[in-house]
C-alpha cells in the first residue's frame, strides 16, 4: 500500500477535491464536534479531539427506513442506497469499533442495510496526537494509529501531512488526488514513529482486562453491581455515544396512508428495552441493565466474536451525567474476581 | 461549609433505625468530577463532601427508585431516605410534597445553603480539564481551584453556573438539618438568554430552535435526571397509541422536547439539570426558564416554594389572566 505527503499549504485544494464526493467531516455544532456534511470550497479543521457523537450513523444511522408501504397495499417500496460516502478525519477509535460491529451484521444473517452502507463508505482516518483524558484505546487492542477499519490513514506531521492507504478504497482516494501529493521519505516515516510513540504515551486511563471476560459469569450476583449503578438515572448516553453499542429497535410508523418500517437506536440502559408484553421485566432494575452492558462489551462479545466490543474512546466517561466510570467499574471488576 | 458538621449529622442520621441511606455528594472518579453516593453507614459518611462542584439535584432519586414486585410475604421497606439539597434542589422536594410524588415522612432533608456552584464545562474551559484529583472550594465572593498543591482564586463570574446567576434560593426552604449558616442572597441578574429569544420574532425564534431540536440524540437524560419528570408511564415510552415516534428527526424530537417544557410549566423549580446533562448542548433551561417566567409574571406563582401549594395546573381562580387566548 502506499505512502504519500501532503503539504498543508495543498490542504484546502485536497479537500475542495473530495467535496466532489459526499463528504462529511468534524464539523463544530454549537459546542461540541459532529460529522456533518461538508459543502465546497468549505473549510475543513482536523484540529479536534474525539467528536461528541461517534460517526458510527455512517453505517448504522439511528433511524433507518427499511422500507415504505401504503396501508391496506401489499408492495413495499425499498429505499435507494446508493450515493457513496466519505468520512475524513475519523479516529482510529471509532473505525475500529466500525469492524467490530461488522461482525455482529455478519454473524447469523447478512445484514443488508448496514453491509451496504459500509460497502459506500470510505473512512479517512486521523492519527491522534492528543489523546483525551478519559482515552483507553492502548488498553483494549486499539492505538493511536490503529488502521483497522480504515481506508486511508492521515498523520499530522506539522507542515505536512503523511497519508497511508489501508485498503483499495484508500488506494483509490490517493490516485484521484496524486497530483497534489509527493513521494513519502524516510525522514516523515521517523517522524511518524516518533509522533505515535509519544501519542501512546500520552494516554493516561488503563484498563487491566486480563481475566474479566472469562470471570464475569461468576460475579453475576455480586454486590458491586448494586454499588456501580446506584446512581445510574437510566439515560441512553453510554450507549448512544457509544461507537460500538449496536442495539436496535423496528417499528413501523404510519401517518395517514403512508408508513415506513423504520430501524432505530436502541438503549439496555432504557426500562423499556427488555420489557415483555406481559408487563414481565428480565432485567428490572438499573442494576442488571448496567451489569448487562459491561457484561455486553466484556464477555458476551468476547465469547462470540473474540474481541472486546469496548475500543476505549473515553465518551461514556466524559458524558455520564453522573460519573459512572467504565474504567472504575471495570478495575472493581478485577478485584472482585 | 462546615464538612464535620455535615457529616457528624449525616452520621447520626444513618444510624437511626427507620433510614435506610443517605444520599449526598462525594468525590469523583477523577478531576473535577463529583459522583453521587448512597450512604448506608456510618462508615460511609466520611466520603460525603459540600463543595462549588456539587451542582447535581439528588432530588431526582427519590422518585427514580425502581419498585420490582415483592416475593409473596416480603413487605417493602418504608424506611426513610435522607437527602442532601442545595437551595434549587430543596424546591424540586418541596414541589413532589405539593404534587404527592413523595410524602413528608418518607424523607429527611439536610439542607446545604449554597453560595453557587460552578460550571464545570467554563472551569474545564479555562483552566484545562485534569485526571489528577483536584479540590474546588468557596474562597470569599469567588472560588478557590486547588490543583497540585498550588492554589488558584478564581472570580466568582469566571465560572459561576448560569443557573446560580438567575438564583432566588441560594437557601434551602425546607429542611429537616440546616448544615452552617444560610447565605446572604443576591441580587438575580437578568435572564438574558431568555429575553434575548423572547426578542426574536417567530420565525426567529422557530429557526433557533429548529437548529437546537436538530442536535437531539433522543438519549432521554434531560427527563431522567429531572426530579419533576418522574411519571410511572411517560408518554415517550408509549407504543400504543405512539404519542411520540421513536424515529429520531426534527419533527419528533420537537414534539418530545415541546411536551416535556409544557408538563414542566409550572413545576420546574429551576435547578437546570436538563440543561447540564444533555450531550447535545442543547439549552434546555431556557425553555423552562421561560415557562417558569410566563407563570411567575402572569401567575404571580412559584413552584417549589410552599409545601401546601395547590399545583398549579389544577388551580384556578377567577381573575387569573386570559388576554393570550385568542
Amino acid at each position: 500500500m502506499s505512502a504519500m505527503l501532503l503539504n498543508k499549504e495543498k490542504w484546502p485544494e485536497f479537500v475542495k477535491k473530495l467535496t466532489g464526493k459526499n463528504l462529511w467531516a468534524p464539523k463544530l455544532d454549537g459546542e461540541a464536534m459532529r460529522f456533518a456534511p461538508v459543502a465546497e470550497g468549505e473549510e475543513v479543521s482536523l484540529d479536534y479531539g474525539n467528536t461528541r457523537v461517534p460517526p458510527k450513523g455512517a453505517t448504522f444511522p439511528q433511524t433507518e427506513t427499511m422500507y415504505r408501504f401504503l396501508v391496506g397495499n401489499m408492495e413495499i417500496e425499498e429505499p435507494k442506497m446508493d450515493e457513496e460516502l466519505v468520512l475524513l478525519g475519523v479516529r482510529p477509535c471509532d473505525a475500529r469499533a466500525m469492524k467490530i460491529i461488522e461482525k455482529l451484521f455478519r454473524w447469523d444473517y447478512d445484514d443488508p442495510y448496514y453491509l451496504k452502507r459500509r460497502e459506500l463508505v470510505t473512512l479517512v482516518g486521523l492519527a491522534c496526537t492528543e489523546p483525551g483524558l478519559n482515552c483507553f484505546c492502548s488498553s483494549v487492542g486499539g492505538a493511536p494509529d490503529s488502521s483497522e477499519g480504515l481506508d486511508l490513514l492521515i498523520y499530522d506531521l506539522g507542515d505536512r501531512f503523511l497519508l497511508e492507504a489501508v485498503t483499495v478504497k484508500g488506494e483509490t482516494l490517493i490516485a484521484e488526488t496524486k497530483e497534489l501529493l509527493t513521494d513519502s521519505d524516510a525522514s516523515a516515516v521517523k517522524a511518524k514513529d516518533k509522533l505515535m510513540a509519544d501519542a501512546g504515551a500520552k494516554i493516561r486511563r488503563t484498563v487491566d482486562h486480563d481475566g474479566i471476560p472469562e470471570g464475569l459469569p461468576g460475579l453475576w450476583e455480586d454486590p458491586l453491581w448494586k454499588s456501580v449503578s446506584a446512581s445510574c438515572i437510566g439515560c441512553g448516553t453510554c450507549t448512544y455515544l457509544c461507537p460500538t453499542c449496536h442495539c436496535f429497535d423496528i417499528q413501523d410508523e404510519v401517518e395517514g396512508f403512508e408508513g415506513r418500517r423504520c430501524r432505530m437506536w436502541d438503549s439496555c440502559m432504557f426500562e423499556e428495552y427488555t420489557l415483555h408484553t406481559s408487563g414481565h421485566n428480565t432485567r428490572p432494575t438499573r442494576r442488571e441493565r448496567t451489569r448487562n452492558r459491561i457484561n455486553h462489551k466484556y464477555n458476551y462479545f468476547v465469547d462470540k466474536f473474540d474481541v472486546i466490543a469496548c475500543v476505549g474512546c473515553g465518551r461514556c466517561i466524559n458524558l455520564c451525567p453522573v460519573n459512572i466510570d467504565i474504567v472504575e467499574i471495570l478495575r472493581r471488576v478485577k478485584e472482585a474476581l | 461549609m462546615d464538612l464535620e458538621q455535615l457529616r457528624k449529622t449525616a452520621a447520626e442520621v444513618v444510624a437511626r433505625d427507620d433510614v435506610k441511606y443517605l444520599i449526598g455528594w462525594k468525590k469523583g472518579s477523577y478531576g473535577y468530577r463529583v459522583a453521587p453516593v448512597f450512604v448506608e453507614d456510618a462508615a460511609g459518611v466520611a466520603e460525603l463532601i459540600f463543595s462549588p462542584l456539587c451542582t447535581a439535584n439528588l432530588t431526582t432519586y427519590l422518585t427514580l427508585v425502581e419498585k420490582t414486585p415483592l416475593p409473596r410475604g416480603q413487605e417493602a421497606d418504608k424506611r426513610k431516605v435522607a437527602l442532601m439539597v442545595k437551595g434549587c434542589d430543596s424546591r424540586a422536594v418541596v414541589q413532589l410534597l405539593v404534587e404527592k410524588g413523595i410524602h413528608r415522612e418518607e424523607v429527611i432533608v439536610i439542607g446545604c445553603p449554597c453560595p453557587g456552584v460552578v460550571d464545570q464545562s467554563l472551569l474545564v474551559e479555562k483552566y484545562g480539564d485534569t485526571e489528577e484529583p483536584v479540590e474546588v472550594k468557596w474562597n470569599g465572593d469567588g472560588f478557590m481551584l486547588v490543583r497540585g498543591g498550588e492554589e488558584i482564586k478564581i472570580p466568582r463570574d469566571e465560572v459561576l453556573a448560569e443557573k446560580c446567576r438567575l438564583c432566588r434560593y441560594p437557601n434551602p426552604v425546607i429542611s429537616d438539618h440546616l448544615i452552617g449558616a444560610e447565605v446572604e442572597k443576591w441580587s438575580p441578574a437578568e435572564d438574558s438568554g431568555v429575553s434575548e429569544l423572547d426578542a426574536k420574532d417567530v420565525d426567529g425564534r422557530w429557526e433557533y430552535w429548529e437548529e437546537q431540536f436538530n442536535k437531539c440524540i433522543r438519549c432521554y437524560s434531560c427527563r431522567n435526571v429531572c426530579p419533576l419528570c418522574y411519571c410511572q408511564d411517560c408518554i415517550l415510552d408509549r407504543l400504543n397509541p405512539t404519542w411520540i415516534n421513536r424515529a429520531v428527526n426534527f419533527s419528533e424530537n420537537t414534539a418530545f422536547n415541546i411536551s416535556r417544557a409544557f408538563h414542566l410549566a409550572g413545576r420546574c423549580i429551576e435547578c437546570g439539570e436538563c440543561e447540564r446533562v444533555c450531550p447535545a448542548n442543547i439549552p434546555l433551561g431556557k425553555i423552562n426558564r421561560k415557562m417558569a417566567r410566563e407563570v411567575r409574571e402572569k401567575y404571580g406563582f412559584e413552584p417549589g416554594l410552599d409545601p401546601e401549594a395547590e399545583p398549579f395546573q389544577a388551580s384556578f381562580k377567577p381573575d387569573d389572566p386570559e388576554d393570550f387566548i385568542l
